[in-house]
């Protein structure tokens, strides 16, 4: 029951917040990603591609950009799977856990999110400027989305951990 | 045979994702602007209504500096009104030519969804085809030229806006019409680039860049943006000229959509190809 309310709390922020906020041209935090890196160890992959494909295609409507989400979050599942590959996570996988900051540490989360982080901005801003591509809006947008994602990530499961904690 | 359906099992999530892939690449390939226009908000309620509803709040924020636009908006249509050619008619807008006959009628509406951080930004109106609104209409803001619509659903409409690779407008210089086209290079939400004009043309930085005659879309004279820099190269005989825009993208809100009364007639004078 949390999960859900969890899920509904993330996209509510993306959809109702995020994909509004008109603070920089050079900000566009995609925080609904936190949902997929935290996706739950024990599910199967399968399951893992047709979630990712899902959500990223409901995001599409939102911000009416066709494909390029669903692309991008199929890439960032597969590139997370040969991430945690990396990392024993057995126990927290048979104890059917999610991948977060608590389960997996801090410093392996957040070395995780970083990357999926910053590839899924890149990724998407390269696809959306394809008919004009311009370098240095590119870059600029990535760091300051993926910084302030990264902020928002870390800001959550901080609030998340205290929570659970008590 | 069984070594075949191994793979397939143990492979079964990488070959979704191929398959996946190839329907996005669809997608983001096989669409055009206009497609893509169709696929998103003007044909989807639920998506369109979710962001109405945060339009509607942040309105409410933005309440004081609306009421200013408005004001300054009204004061400027009271001033040319006295001239006669602008009449104000419930909540649509008129303008007349000389024999006063109807030309452009405008009607009001509300920017529900706006994008300016891609290559092709379009912005989502809460008017469509029961408004009167339909494909290829002008659409300005209180500040100046804002888009072209894509793309009309019964309440919705999808706008190309100025902040779009495929924008192409012909504009007037101090009131004098240059045929080369203002495009955005995808460099800045507050910046175009004009190409094309010769040194030798009277051209200085802050000289006002106007709609001209050339267009059936918008009336004459509605403001585009102004000169912010010019420079060339030594060796062109052309100017490189950087075009502030007159509309704040970023704080798109309201916005009039320019219905031409007499397009079809006037098309109908054009020759074919035009």
């Amino acid at each position: 029951m949390s999960r859900v309310f969890y899920w509904i709390l993330i996209l509510a922020l993306q959809f109702f917040v995020f994909n509004h906020l008109e603070l920089s041209s050079y900000l566009m935090p995609q925080l609904f990603i936190l949902l997929l890196i935290t996706l739950p160890l024990h599910l199967s992959k399968t399951v893992q591609i047709i979630i990712a494909f899902s959500l990223g295609l409901v995001a599409d409507f939102f911000v009416a950009t066709p494909g390029i989400h669903a692309s991008a979050c199929l890439w960032l599942v597969l590139i997370r799977f040969g991430l945690l590959t990396r990392i024993d996570l057995k126990e927290q996988e048979s104890n059917r856990l999610a991948f977060n900051a608590k389960t997996a540490g801090v410093t392996t989360f957040m070395y995780v999110s970083l990357i999926l982080v910053v590839f899924y901005h890149f990724y998407i801003l390269v696809l959306e400027n394809l008919g004009a591509f311009n370098g240095a809006h590119v870059f600029f947008t990535t760091l300051l989305s993926s910084l302030f994602t990264l902020l928002l990530i870390g800001f959550i499961q901080y609030v998340s951990f205290n929570r659970l904690g008590e | 045979m069984q070594r075949l359906l191994a793979f397939i099992e143990n492979n079964l999530h990488l070959i979704l994702f191929v398959v996946l892939q190839i329907v996005c690449g669809f997608l983001v390939f096989s669409l055009n602007a206009f497609q893509q226009a169709a696929f998103t908000h003007s044909a989807n309620s639920v998506t369109a209504s979710v962001n109405k509803t945060v339009t509607n709040i942040t309105d409410y924020l933005d309440l004081r500096q609306q009421n200013k636009e408005l004001q300054y908006q009204l004061a400027t249509q009271f001033n040319q009104s006295s001239s006669g050619s602008l009449l104000y008619l419930k909540d649509t807008f008129t303008i007349k030519d000389s024999t006063r006959r109807p030309l452009f009628s405008m009607v009001p509406a509300q920017v529900i969804y706006n994008t300016v951080n891609r290559a092709d930004n379009v912005f989502i109106i809460n008017k469509g085809s029961l408004d009167g609104i339909k494909k290829n209409m002008g659409v300005i803001s209180s500040q100046g030229l804002a888009g072209i619509v894509l793309k009309t659903s019964s309440k919705y409409s999808t706008v190309m806006s100025l902040l779009n690779t495929n924008m192409k407008i012909i504009p007037s210089i101090n009131g004098k019409e240059y045929f080369t086209e203002l495009i955005w290079d995808n460099e800045s939400p507050y910046f175009m680039k004009l190409q094309g004009v010769n040194k030798l043309e009277k051209i200085i930085e802050g000289d006002l860049i106007t709609t001209g005659h050339s267009s059936l879309l918008f009336p004459k004279g509605v403001p585009i943006g102004t000169v912010s820099k010019l420079s060339s190269k030594p060796n062109s005989q052309y100017f490189q000229t950087r075009i502030k825009t007159a509309t704040d993208f970023r704080s798109l809100e309201y916005v009039y959509v320019i219905v031409n009364q007499q397009k079809e007639a006037l098309e109908a004078m054009l020759p074919a190809n035009e």
